[in-house]
């Protein structure tokens, strides 16, 4: 039976953990929650995932949340070689310091910008706004001196990752390709490869729905 | 040689690294940065972590690694001398991984927002919005410790040196209300009785005292 994959919209994290799965050839059974309805905040929902958060992972009887953690299991489990998340201590240490980095400053960026627009009628990105999305692409434009992908010469979970939040972050905040050529290079060469269609669609309506927005 | 440890003692990333080595009687090298001077942005601190946080890992070879969670996994992938900290088996482990995800996104998070204002001086007390994003946040770990000793299940693991070092800073600004949080309140008295448990104290004894100094 394939694994359960709880989703509501197609967010960063949950378009994170589709591109892994793809690449991995692996089905996922998806799972759509109504968040107008508050689906994921109801009382079956909580028993499966008391932080309410999605993506949200049923695999037969184990229920894992959290995108890094279930990229990270389906690649262990399902995967048949090593490569997007790397037995090597260090080059896994190095996935993992990006993944914290994702979850810890670049995602909470792009909420902070995103909510007031989504939430409380902003209708403008502010200077300040610019500077914190500046602030992360250029922590990025550092880590990807001297390397083709984000940890190194292969593609990992940790591109996967950082792919989906900085192409939503690049809709409200545009990378300016003179300042950040590291960044820029790194996101041409992810959106060639094939499994990027599984970041396309969400990011897609994603931003119809914000230029809608800001308009 | 050992590795070296570029920290800042009040710092609760720093201190998790500090609990996890001394659970395995690893010595490191420790290198006090003070981040008021701007010692973390220095050209040669950024040439070594352009992130420029704390804690930042030196290995005895020259490999260089930030993020505290990061650090913990590699150290004891490499130095411990069995894996209980964080288990092989995949389950456990994935499990460890969202408990300190949830620290890195959400607990560290919420800690660092009430924080820096007081910090930067642009507030001096601690406000209703304050203690209700610390309440979730302990409502979420109290929600994650049903059924459990421990944060992830039988066994002390990494996730609870992550998040206990999180949280009994985050206590210093809101207090956990051990009525509300029973389960929370007796898994940090479990987790205090840990012999390693006092490589936390003396940063977090600064931290006390640095924020008594601003709030009064
Ligand atoms: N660090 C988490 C973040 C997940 C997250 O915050 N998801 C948002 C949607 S993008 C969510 O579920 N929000 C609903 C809620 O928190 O109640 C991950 O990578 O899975
Ligand atoms: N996720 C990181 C967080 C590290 C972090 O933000 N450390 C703070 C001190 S508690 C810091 O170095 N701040 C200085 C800066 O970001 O410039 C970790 O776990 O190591």
């Amino acid at each position: 039976m394939a694994p359960v994959l709880y989703v509501t919209h197609l967010t960063p994290p949950v378009r994170a953990v589709l591109m892994t799965a793809k690449t991995i050839d692996l089905d996922l059974e998806l799972k759509k929650l109504n968040v107008e309805k508050r689906e994921h905040k109801n009382s079956e929902f909580l028993k499966l995932n008391p932080q309410h958060t999605v993506p949200t992972l049923v695999d037969n009887d184990f229920v894992l949340w959290d995108s890094h953690a279930i990229m990270a299991y389906l690649v262990s489990k399902y995967a048949k070689d090593d490569s997007l998340y790397p037995n090597d201590l260090k080059q896994r240490a190095i996935v993992n310091q990006r993944m914290h980095f994702e979850n810890g400053v670049a995602f909470p960026e792009l909420l902070k910008i995103l909510y007031p627009i989504i939430h409380d009628g902003k209708k403008t990105i502010t200077q300040e706004d610019e500077i914190a999305a500046d602030e992360v692409y250029s922590f990025l434009e550092a880590f990807l001196d001297g390397k083709q992908w984000i940890t190194g010469d292969s593609v990992t979970i940790a591109d996967y990752s950082l792919i989906t939040t900085i192409t939503a972050l690049n809709v409200l905040v545009k990378i300016d390709h003179v300042v950040f050529p590291n960044l820029n290079t790194w996101m041409k060469k992810l959106e060639q490869l094939p499994v990027y269609e599984a970041n396309r669609k969400g990011l897609d309506s994603y931003t119809t729905h914000v230029k809608l927005l800001l308009r | 040689m050992a590795p070296t440890l570029y920290m800042m003692p009040p710092s609760p990333p720093v201190r998790a690294v500090l609990i996890t080595a001394k659970s395995i009687g690893l010595d490191l090298e420790l290198k006090q940065l003070n981040l008021r001077r701007g010692d973390h942005k220095t050209p040669e601190y950024l040439k070594l972590n352009p992130q420029h946080t704390v804690p930042t890992l030196v290995d005895d070879d020259g490999f260089v690694l930030w993020d505290s969670h990061a650090i913990m996994v590699y150290l004891l992938s490499k130095y411990a001398k069995d894996d209980s900290l964080y288990p092989q088996d995949l389950r456990k482990r994935a499990v460890i991984d969202q408990r300190m995800h949830f620290d890195s996104g959400v607990a560290f998070a919420v800690f660092l927002r009430i924080l820096y204002p007081l910090i930067y001086g642009e507030k001096k007390t601690i406000t209703s919005e304050d203690t209700k994003a610390a309440e979730e946040v302990y409502s979420f770990l109290e929600a994650f410790l049903e059924g459990r000793q421990w944060l992830t299940g039988d066994f002390v693991t990494i996730a609870d040196y992550s998040l206990i070092a999180t949280t009994s800073s985050l206590n210093v600004l809101v207090k956990i209300d051990p009525v509300k949080y029973p389960k929370l309140t007796a898994w940090v008295k479990n987790v205090e009785k840990l012999p390693a448990y006092e490589a936390n104290k003396p940063g977090l004894e600064k931290f006390i005292g640095y924020v008594k100094s601003i709030l009064g």
